[in-house]
């Protein structure tokens, strides 16, 4: 029943499928028949997948950035500079 | 018009369409010479310090305001924002420029990291009420003085939110609850008292208007 649905979904759908994936809105029951989607389209899905992947970039731009603490990322630089030599 | 996580009872679809409006899909602007982010992501994997510094220079208020929109906690947000930043330095040899650009990986790495420190602390109801309070106060609670790095994504920003504007409220409002909630459509059906389907159609709608907009611009350079 699932690969029948599968194949009956067009790229189009697909597509639509995708960008709700890669925001991680996809319900349970749609995850398996937009995998196995996924699997027949092939390249073209990964490639298409990849590009949805940029709203992230998008969502997060249209954010006015915050401003943190120096002491916050001399923190950081020192528990990174420790693994670095380590 | 602001993206508003404040209402999210039965908000009307509004059927005016998106305006035509060109999305970037990069970064701040660079001085002369600078490195790249990729250059910058080679480093970490290099294991210099050095690039890890730059870029968290380049992007730590974005990833930070990606965090406080998510948690709405300043304490914890810097706790989360040290965490991401070495897990960007731990895992940086997963990245692949095959698969997309640092800042996106950083993003996706960043929104993950957000939402699941938000449910393991089951702080959404806390999280909802903070919310409400401080967008009736003051609905851009992260206004603070401009700094180098909000100047430089300042045009940015301004297109981004140019054309997230652009659509209904309701969608925005979907997406809104999806990305920076990591809820899921029927989770967004029973907070804003919506059918599934409708949910469903408002997210595929509005994500297309975006990725249309950021097609549109990658096509243009």
């Amino acid at each position: 029943m699932t690969g029948l649905k599968n194949f009956e979904m067009s790229f189009e759908e697909f597509q639509n499928q995708s960008r709700l994936y890669v925001i991680g809105a996809l319900e349970p029951e749609e995850l398996e028949a937009f995998e196995n989607a996924r699997k027949d389209f092939g390249q073209k899905a990964e490639d298409f997948i990849g590009q949805c992947y940029s709203m992230h970039e998008a969502f997060a731009l249209s954010l006015r950035p915050a401003k943190s603490s120096d002491a916050l990322k001399e923190r950081l630089m020192a528990m990174v500079r420790t693994r670095a030599k380590s | 018009m602001a993206i508003d996580f404040s209402s999210t009872a039965g908000v009307p679809d509004d059927p005016a369409e998106a305006r035509n409006v060109r999305l970037p899909a990069a970064a701040p602007i660079l001085e002369p010479g600078a490195p790249s982010d990729l250059d910058l992501m080679h480093g970490i994997q290099a294991e210099d310090p050095e690039a890890l510094s730059q870029l968290y220079d380049r992007y730590n208020g974005i990833i930070k305001a990606l965090i406080l929109r998510v948690i709405h906690n300043e304490a914890e947000a810097d706790d989360l924002l040290q965490e991401i930043f070495m897990e960007i330095w731990n895992q940086a040899k997963n990245f692949s420029a095959q698969k997309g650009k640092p800042l996106g990986w950083m993003v996706t790495l960043a929104r993950r990291r957000a939402i699941d420190g938000l449910r393991k602390k089951q702080a959404y109801a806390r999280a909802g009420e903070r919310l409400q309070t401080e967008t009736e106060q003051q609905p851009d609670a992260w206004v603070h003085n401009a700094t180098e790095e909000e100047i430089s994504f300042s045009d940015t920003r301004i297109l981004v939110r140019q054309v997230i504007d652009t659509l209904p409220v309701a969608q925005q409002q979907a997406i809104n609850l999806a990305f920076f909630r990591g809820m899921s459509q029927r989770e967004i059906a029973a907070k804003t008292n919506t059918p599934l389907g409708t949910v469903k159609t408002r997210l595929e709608l509005g994500l297309k208007k975006i990725y249309d907009g950021l097609k549109e611009l990658r096509d243009e350079l």
